[in-house]
């Protein structure tokens, strides 16, 4: 009983760290949650959209008129060049996410637990691309498809992915989101003791059954922030896209394709490239209309996967 | 009955050589090595985890090494217990029924049973996390048992609870064993631990099996240096034996005995005697004094200097203390004599 004492005493001064950092935490979060908003709003008056810009809409090149491009000062719920942004902005990632859910949690699991030719090499690769700049991989991207071996492929397919929209943005961003999800994932599969597959088969589960009634439920919040990482890193995708799929206002109709033209997608830009867009073409406000969407989208992202993430085992 | 044929695997860094040993059932077998002897990996091997190079594992007379782990038919519990974090008490003891597709009153029944014979109903509902070593090893028992093995593997099952605990649980171990007739490998790096629960002890080292017999014949005969070491002989030293005599460390020792030429000699300490000075001059006894007294739990170790160093473990008053003249004895009967290495 004499330990009682100190370890109650060490009990509340975790306790209050804890509630010292969560205090700061949201502290923190709020001030720059409103220091945000007030940017937003202190520019409201300013995002009124005119006749004058609704008509920008229509021109097929941004750099046409660059003085009725100048009046264009936000309103940027009623343009429709928005609305498609945001579109994507969710649509490829979910997508994106999707596939690279599908791909890369059975290969974290791969890499995790089995010893696999050249799997130094997969792991390198992958997290060279967690690295290098973005811009980088939208390039490397590009030399690979757009020559060689995978250029007659698709060739021969008949379709392309450099400087294409739709499979051109989920490829780029596919790419660097499996290389994050896959550290997650794998990072997941790491924690989870393999004894407890072990056991749980010489219990008589299957492997199948030991994986879904074990690993799984240990590693699920390691997993879905994994996904909800891969999502964010898909969402935000700003270099590789630009470069591998660049902005494609000016292309004429008949460049898209039918499942592009269901969609109504006939740009390749995500909110991070339509703020760079709006800022190089002189509005500010706007691009910063949507960087402030784009934070809220990303902020919320995060808040999930770290609710998610708390909810760990411990063994 | 277990039986491992020649068994030969190669975990890169650490290779398991020529293992042949033989459980019978119903028997408790202790694999008994220091650490990194390949006791574990052993187990490891039985339950499937890996497959080996060469040789075979029978169980029942059927060779299970093609066959999954799941279609072995043994309960493993390892060192960690590896209770499954995400599920209760009550869960993991059902998690191997529920795996066998048992109906759900069976599976109620089993558990309840189970339950009850380990007596730990009060943490029926408690996660792994909650609980203390001796429940997580309770609960990896019942896990492991409410399957109905005929085989039961235990790593270390002992080595992460307290001294008191250890013991009880042992007890509780061999009580176990008696009542499901079940085949045990325990292993473990501790000899009083092997005392406890083992029919016969297979002695490991460096991947291979040293001897295997039940530990007073080990303990009488161990095959070489390693294993009388191993088991605590102490009072080890080369000597050189003519098949009557064995000399070495400046005193001379009488026991007919099958060697000659160079030996490992040996005598435990608790069959060390000091006896009166008026008897120096017998066979085996020597002139010597005492170098230092270490009061233990059950009895007194007593440090002496006849020449070489000895221990000695007696229980009770002896009316000496360090530095006083004694006459120090080691029986012939208790000499343990074996070849090098």
């Amino acid at each position: 009983m004499s330990g009682n004492p100190p370890t109650m005493a060490g009990t509340r001064s975790a306790t209050g760290d804890r509630t010292i950092f969560k205090s700061f935490f949201y502290s923190f979060t709020g001030f720059m949650f409103l220091f945000s908003a007030y940017l937003f709003l202190s520019n409201l008056d300013q995002l009124v959209v005119t006749e004058a810009a609704i008509k920008t809409r229509e021109i097929t090149s941004w750099g046409e008129d660059r003085e009725v491009m100048n009046m264009f000062a936000g309103g940027f719920w009623r343009d429709a060049y928005f609305w498609k942004s945001l579109n994507l902005t969710l649509m490829v990632p979910v997508i994106t996410t999707l596939i690279a859910s599908l791909v890369g949690i059975p290969t974290a699991y791969a890499l995790s637990r089995y010893r696999i030719p050249g799997k130094a090499a997969i792991e390198v690769l992958f997290s060279s691309v967690m690295v290098i700049p973005a811009s980088s991989v939208g390039l490397c991207l590009i030399v690979m498809f757009n020559y060689g071996p995978f250029w007659n492929l698709q060739q021969q397919l008949g379709f392309r992915f450099a400087h294409s929209i739709f499979p051109g943005m989920i490829l780029a961003s596919f790419v660097l989101s499996f290389a994050l999800g896959l550290s997650a994932w794998k990072a997941a599969f790491d924690g989870v003791n393999p004894r407890f597959e072990h056991v749980a088969r010489s219990l008589g589960s299957s492997r199948w059954r030991a994986f879904r009634t074990v690993t799984l439920p240990i590693s699920k919040s390691g997993l879905v922030a994994g996904v909800i990482l891969a999502w964010t890193r898909a969402m935000a995708e700003f270099g590789a896209v630009l470069f591998f799929c660049g902005t494609f206002r000016e292309l004429p109709p008949a460049r898209f394709s039918d499942l592009e033209k269901v969609l109504h997608i006939d740009q390749a830009d995500f909110l991070s490239v339509a703020i760079w867009a709006q800022i190089e073409y002189g509005n500010v406000e706007y691009g910063f209309a949507l960087a402030f969407i784009l934070v809220i989208i990303g902020g919320l992202s995060v808040y999930a996967m770290h609710r998610i993430g708390a909810k760990g085992y411990i063994w | 009955m277990i039986e491992i044929q020649a068994l030969n695997g190669n975990l890169g860094g650490f290779r398991l050589q020529d293992i042949d040993l033989t459980v019978n059932d119903g028997e408790y077998m202790v694999l008994l090595g220091p650490t990194g002897a390949g006791k574990t990996v052993l187990i490891e091997y039985i339950v499937g985890m890996y497959k080996q190079d060469r040789g075979a594992i029978l169980i029942d007379g059927q060779d299970v090494t093609p066959l999954y782990t799941e279609e072995r038919n043994i309960a493993y519990v390892p060192q960690d217990y590896a209770l499954f974090p995400n599920l209760n008490v009550e869960k993991n003891i059902a998690y191997g029924l529920e795996a066998r597709r048992l109906p759900k009153e069976e599976i109620s029944r089993i558990t309840e049973e189970t339950i009850a014979n380990l007596g730990i109903g009060y943490i029926r509902h408690r996660m792994p996390l909650n609980l203390s070593g001796g429940e997580k090893q309770r609960v990896a028992l019942g896990r492991a048992l409410a399957t109905g093995p005929k085989v039961v593997l235990l790593d270390e099952p002992l080595s992460a609870l307290d001294e008191n605990l250890r013991a009880i649980m042992s007890h509780e171990l061999r009580a176990l064993q008696r009542k499901t007739h079940a085949t045990f490998i325990h292993v473990c790096h501790n000899f009083e631990e092997a005392a406890a629960v083992a029919d016969r002890i297979a002695i490991m080292n460096e991947g291979r099996l040293v001897q295997i017999d039940t530990l007073e014949a080990v303990k009488a005969n161990p095959q070489n240096e390693f294993v009388a070491r191993f088991l605590k002989t102490q009072n080890v030293f080369e000597a050189v034996s003519d098949g009557k005599t064995i000399k070495g460390n400046g005193i001379v020792l009488n026991k007919k005995n099958p060697l000659t030429g160079t030996v490992i000699a040996g005598i435990r300490p608790e069959h060390v005697r000091l006896q009166s000075e008026n008897r120096i001059g017998e066979t085996n006894t020597f002139a010597g004094h005492i170098v230092d007294i270490v009061p233990k739990p059950h009895f007194i170790e007593y440090r002496l200097d006849v020449g070489m160093e000895l221990t000695a473990f007696l229980i009770g008053d002896v009316p000496y203390g360090p530095g006083d003249a004694v006459c120090v004895e080691l029986p012939a009967e208790h000499l343990i004599l074996t070849g090098k290495n």
